[in-house]
């Protein structure tokens, strides 16, 4: 879920200039990942190995993987998984900058280390996320709210977010259904573009009071305008990596508002309104999403 | 070193402000902080006080973080703007440089950014 944070964080290691990845990232639809940029990747391949690899394709009409096997660099089951495995699509920006002589495979390789290293990322496979995935659209369906791609983006981003700012210490119940939700204290942000959704976090003095402090990582004692902010923070937080994530998987762009108060107000639950309270040991959390 | 001695910061959470500068004035104790919560502000204040590196956030109230940019470059087309955004999507990313940002952090940054940061503006300055 990290990976697509990569153009970011080159930048912020003056490994490329503005202008270069600039450039790379307009034209990374038109490259294709190399094998041994995938085999760098999936930690099979050196550097070296890919550039000796690459110097022997010069000389003998073969194959990369036909080299790599006779050199013995991989075995044929790697060979294989190598042609068949999904290529992230932030491996595109990689391969951009390498094909522009930005990068070095060397360069890539060690930056790709230190990328997934500073983000504590330790597997950029993507079954764990299948796996929330297939809970969550579970937990909906069982509920009768069926729930659609870019929802069930929105609800595991949403989940894995309270795991990862607030704590894996709650229990989300399944969606509420009433005609209307009359809110304690809300923060709400509007999310527009090809797609438009609402979205709202409600809680009384006390859950807000222990969500900030989790959240802000300070002992905060009433609800005041740091509260405000840290859960207005946790939603644009929020919606800020949904909305990178509705870029890179869907292709589609969103612009987000800035977070509002909307306290004591009542709100209507629709058929596109989810009301799922967020059960946490500091109080409930009511997430009402508009979708 | 240390040639930065004043840096602005913009941002509507009230929170993001104070974390941001807490973790300045850890690494630079002598630093003078200007603070504005939106663009609008943000574009007199830097009219104002000059600073040497301005954080700004992108999604705020009035006037956004690359609208912004634009107002300090059309000031001081030397200016060094960080954005300091959750949205990084590549098109805010292209945006931010196209207005003229030196760099991108993706929220929620950690201390260790903002120190790398500052130590390689303070060589460059």
């Amino acid at each position: 879920m990290y990976a697509q944070f990569f153009g970011s964080y080159l930048l912020n290691q003056h490994a490329v200039s503005p202008e270069a990845l600039t450039n790379a990232i307009q034209h990374m639809h038109e490259t294709h990942i190399k094998l041994g940029t995938l085999a760098i990747h999936m930690g099979y391949m050196t550097a070296e190995q890919v550039d000796d690899v690459c110097e022997t394709q010069k000389k003998a009409d073969m194959r990369f993987g036909e080299i790599a096997l006779d050199k013995e660099y991989l075995t044929l089951p790697q060979v294989k998984e190598l042609l068949n495995a999904q290529r992230p699509e932030y491996l595109l920006l990689g391969q951009e900058l390498i094909d522009e002589g930005v990068l070095t495979n060397s360069q890539f390789e060690t930056l790709l280390a230190d990328y997934q290293f500073d983000a504590d990322i330790s597997d950029l496979g993507t079954e764990e996320n299948e796996e929330s995935e297939n809970i969550i659209r579970k937990f909906f369906a069982d509920a009768e709210r069926p729930v659609d791609d870019y929802t069930l983006l929105y609800l595991n981003m949403v989940f894995n977010d309270f795991v990862r700012f607030i704590g894996s210490d709650f229990t989300p119940l399944p969606a509420v259904k009433m005609p209307t939700y009359t809110s304690t204290h809300c923060i709400s942000q509007n999310v527009t573009g090809e797609i438009s959704l609402v979205s709202r976090l409600d809680m009384d003095d006390r859950a807000a009071i222990g969500f900030a402090s989790r959240f802000a990582k300070m002992e905060f004692e009433k609800y005041d305008d740091y509260v405000i902010a840290s859960i207005g923070d946790f939603l644009n937080l929020h919606n800020g990596l949904y909305s990178v994530n509705m870029s890179n998987q869907y292709a589609v762009e969103l612009e987000l508002d800035p977070p509002m108060e909307e306290d004591k107000k009542s709100i209507s639950v629709d058929d596109r309104t989810y009301v799922i309270p967020v059960i946490y040991p500091f109080g409930t959390v009511h997430l009402i999403l508009t979708i | 070193m240390a040639e930065i001695k004043k840096i602005m910061i913009c941002d509507d959470s009230i929170l993001v402000r104070l974390q941001l500068s807490n973790l300045i004035k850890n690494y630079l104790p002598g630093v003078e902080i200007t603070e504005a919560s939106n663009g609008a502000e943000a574009i007199k204040k830097f009219d104002a006080v000059r600073p040497d590196l301005s954080f700004l956030d992108i999604v705020m109230p009035k006037t956004d973080g690359i609208a912004a940019t634009k107002g300090i470059l059309a000031l001081d087309a030397d200016a060094r703007v960080v954005i300091v955004s959750s949205v990084g999507t590549q098109n805010k990313l292209r945006e931010a440089i196209e207005a003229g940002a030196k760099d991108f952090i993706q929220k929620p940054f950690s201390g260790e950014q903002i120190e790398k940061l500052l130590e390689f503006y303070s060589k460059e300055a």
